[in-house]
């Protein structure tokens, strides 16, 4: 592992390690500090993540939002210790708190950058698990769906019987919808929809503490995609799991997370509450995001989206990685990267210069919003859950 | 927006159809299993205009996309191309290839990745008869009408040092450079990046306002065809079942289909979107008889199950081909859609 120390600037308004009091140790279920990933090494080096920290409370849904090549995957690739060379984690710490288990193991702090292969192999699925964005060619197209749930269940609960696992994968194939012929089933013989169902029961089985999704729906069409969305909250009411959603449809992530986090060329460029970052966006990528859907009510007007093409991670711009496609760019952000800064007042963050302490301008109206009061429905829907 | 009235139909479907016979698997010899794929479906594509169709992932409107491009040849109907009716079983000429062009979907497997973007453009202009000095001149102008400037940066680069939507946009250029009249876009914008899905749309709108192309819009995504279209269609296996001028059928959905596709669309603007409408899980039977919705219709009554429903007017050129409309005017739809956007003109903005 290569030690290139991880440059973050010396601010006042620099976030700190952690974004909350680490009183009680186990409000976090994830606890990521500074954590950098570079593909390859040396001179070809690419940053793919850069200086990343967050924290995931129990029971919460983090979006994790941004266009490809924003290392969102990477992200979570590197933090499970899925990722393969020439995928390097050059930096950072992924603490994962995880509770007692029925293996009877007891409450502990795994760091995932430094565990052995048989820490992870505890901690994998277990309490960390992973649904990927293509269903199909996670499933293996040879074996029957029944086979898929069984060999999970006979690596980790080595104690159960064949009835009892066949009884548990039709329990979990019920629970997603599905009746339990699907046991016998061939991928290729199940809808896309289908299959994703399937890729989620598989990845509760072990009754997690955490889930990852990597871009679940996105090749799903819009009806299916709806019914996935609600089965998940459905499920995530009955069993309490936290959640990691990726995808690149902010709309989604709005009515889906409690928080939800930016991305862009490999670092978080503001972090906020779902409603307030849809209500009241202060990066200017948030907002070029947000403008980029055209709306289903309203009068028709021509819309601008973000100019530019998504950037090239070996070969960024000096300063702001965004400065190049944004519309509010100044002097100081073609010079100086800026930092993750805490808002004042408020418990979001964001990487601009114009929100800086000592800005020479005043913040441009729209990135100065206050939360507003055309998000009511996302307040019920949190509600709701 | 250009005059409805004046503007000529370039290009209209005539009651397509494309049928696909498969074997019904564990059944013996003769058993076979006709999907109706695309089912009597017309359309005009209008000069300066833009149709949008929508549904989902097997609705059939790739298929239609490629009829209208003649790479399927349909099982029965027609096309007329600018007045002149095509005879459907004949090769695609080259003459038919120089007015309607087809973009797809990723254009990173649309284009050859061996070769330079040079060579996409200029091999259709040789093959449309350029002559080899006008060739570069041509391919350069093309790639300045979608905005890739300047051209000389992006002529000599490989798709792969290219990113998606600026590849889309040589994919468009390649398209437009033998001077088509009718653009058919297949989900142009689903494989590309939030950032950059706008910057194509409003590329195609210009496409279509300045230069008066009639542009077809095939997508999955009803609010990006609330923003291009003039006229909106709506496919549910194979069908037309609703389809409206303007925005009339985004703003009031009236075939529970439409009203289903756009109630699952996540729209935190609208807390009535998801919470109160309770979504019944696909089941993916396509009847046989009747209303080919009726197994996942919430409103489905006796006659859906018995009776395939004819297009209602449920609106000034707003049709739904729904029973629950079954107390308006019956519309037929090849005949009655250019005259009534005629007639509805004055009130159309």
């Amino acid at each position: 592992m290569s030690t290139k120390p991880v440059d973050m600037e010396e601010s006042p308004n620099v976030i700190e390690r952690s974004l909350a009091p680490l009183t009680a140790h186990n409000e976090f279920v994830l606890e990521v500090t500074n954590f950098s990933v570079d593909y390859g090494v040396g001179d070809n080096m690419v940053r793919a993540v850069n200086d990343v920290t967050l924290n995931l409370s129990r029971s919460k849904v983090l979006g994790i939002a941004g266009e490809s090549g924003s290392g969102k995957s990477t992200l979570v690739y590197a933090m499970t210790r899925l990722l393969r060379a020439p995928g390097v984690i050059s930096g950072g710490n992924v603490v994962l708190n995880i509770t007692s288990d029925v293996e009877g193991e007891g409450a502990a702090s795994v760091n995932l950058v430094t565990a052995s292969e048989k820490e992870l192999r505890k901690v994998r699925w277990s309490h960390v698990s992973i649904v990927l964005q293509s269903a199909l060619s996670a499933l293996n197209p040879v074996l029957r769906i029944g086979r898929e749930f069984d060999e999970v269940l006979k690596t980790h609960r080595s104690k159960m019987t064949k009835s009892e696992r066949h009884a548990r994968a039709v329990e979990l194939l019920k629970m997603v919808g599905l009746n339990e012929d699907r046991l016998f089933r061939f991928p290729h013989e199940l809808s896309g929809g289908q299959r994703q169902r399937v890729m989620i029961a598989i990845a509760l089985a072990l009754d997690p503490e955490l889930v990852i999704m990597d871009e679940p729906t996105t090749a799903l069409d819009v009806v299916t995609q709806r019914e996935i969305i609600n089965e998940l909250n459905v499920l995530r009411s009955r069993f309490g799991f936290a959640m990691i959603f990726i995808t690149h449809d902010l709309s989604l992530l709005v009515e889906l997370a409690d928080e939800i986090i930016v991305m862009y060329a490999g670092a978080i460029v503001e972090r906020a509450g779902a409603s307030e970052l849809y209500g009241s966006p202060r990066h200017p990528y948030t907002l070029g995001l947000l403008n980029s859907f055209p709306p289903l009510h309203g009068a028709r007007s021509e819309l601008v989206g973000i100019p530019g093409s998504p950037p090239d991670l070996a070969n960024l711009p000096e300063g702001c990685s965004f400065a190049p496609r944004c519309p509010y760019v100044m002097d100081r952000c073609r010079r100086d990267a800026p930092p993750l800064m805490n808002l004042s007042g408020s418990d979001r963050s964001v990487a601009c210069w114009l929100h800086a302490d000592d800005a020479s301008a005043p913040v441009p109206v729209e990135l100065a919003r206050r939360v507003a009061a055309t998000a009511p429905g996302v307040t019920a829907l949190k509600d709701r859950k | 927006m250009s005059d409805r009235v004046n503007s000529p139909v370039q290009l209209s479907a005539r009651h397509l159809s494309r049928h696909f016979v498969s074997r019904v698997p564990g059944r013996f010899l003769n058993a076979k299993h006709v999907v109706r794929a695309v089912d009597d479906v017309s359309l005009d594509l209008v000069q300066g205009h833009v149709t949008a169709v929508v549904g989902e992932s097997g609705s059939g409107k790739s298929v239609l996309a490629r009829m209208l491009a003649r790479i399927i040849a349909p099982t029965s109907g027609e096309l007329v191309l600018e007045g002149t009716p095509i005879h459907v079983g004949a090769k695609r000429t080259l003459d038919y290839a120089s007015k309607v062009q087809l973009v797809l979907q990723d254009p990173f497997a649309s284009t050859n990745p061996v070769h330079r973007v040079r060579h996409s453009l200029e091999r259709p202009l040789l093959i449309h008869g350029a002559s080899k000095s006008d060739v570069e001149a041509l391919a350069k102008a093309a790639l300045t009408r979608v905005s890739l400037d300047p051209p000389d940066r992006y002529l000599d680069r490989y798709p792969h040092e290219l990113s998606g939507g600026q590849l889309q946009r040589v994919s468009i250029a390649r398209a437009l450079c033998v001077q088509p009249d009718v653009l058919l876009a297949d989900e142009p914008i689903s494989m590309l990046d939030v950032s950059v899905r706008l910057g194509i749309l409003n590329l195609l709108k210009g496409l279509c306002d300045d230069e008066h192309l009639a542009i077809l819009y095939i997508t999955h995504d009803i609010a990006s065809a609330r923003y291009l279209a003039d006229e909106i269609i709506v496919m549910y296996a194979g069908q037309v079942v609703e389809r409206s001028r303007g925005t009339a059928l985004v703003d009031e959905p009236t075939h529970p289909y439409t009203q289903l596709l756009i109630a699952s669309v996540p729209d935190p603007s609208d807390p009535t979107s998801q919470s109160s409408q309770k979504i019944e899980r696909t089941t993916f039977a396509v009847a046989e008889v009747g209303c080919r919705f009726a197994p996942r219709c919430p409103s489905a009554m006796e006659i859906c199950r018995t009776t395939d429903p004819p297009n209602f007017e449920v609106g000034e050129g707003h049709l739904s081909r729904c029973w629950l409309y079954a107390g308006r005017p019956e519309a037929v739809v090849e005949v009655a859609l250019p005259e009534r956007r005629r007639e509805g003109e004055s009130t159309k903005t």
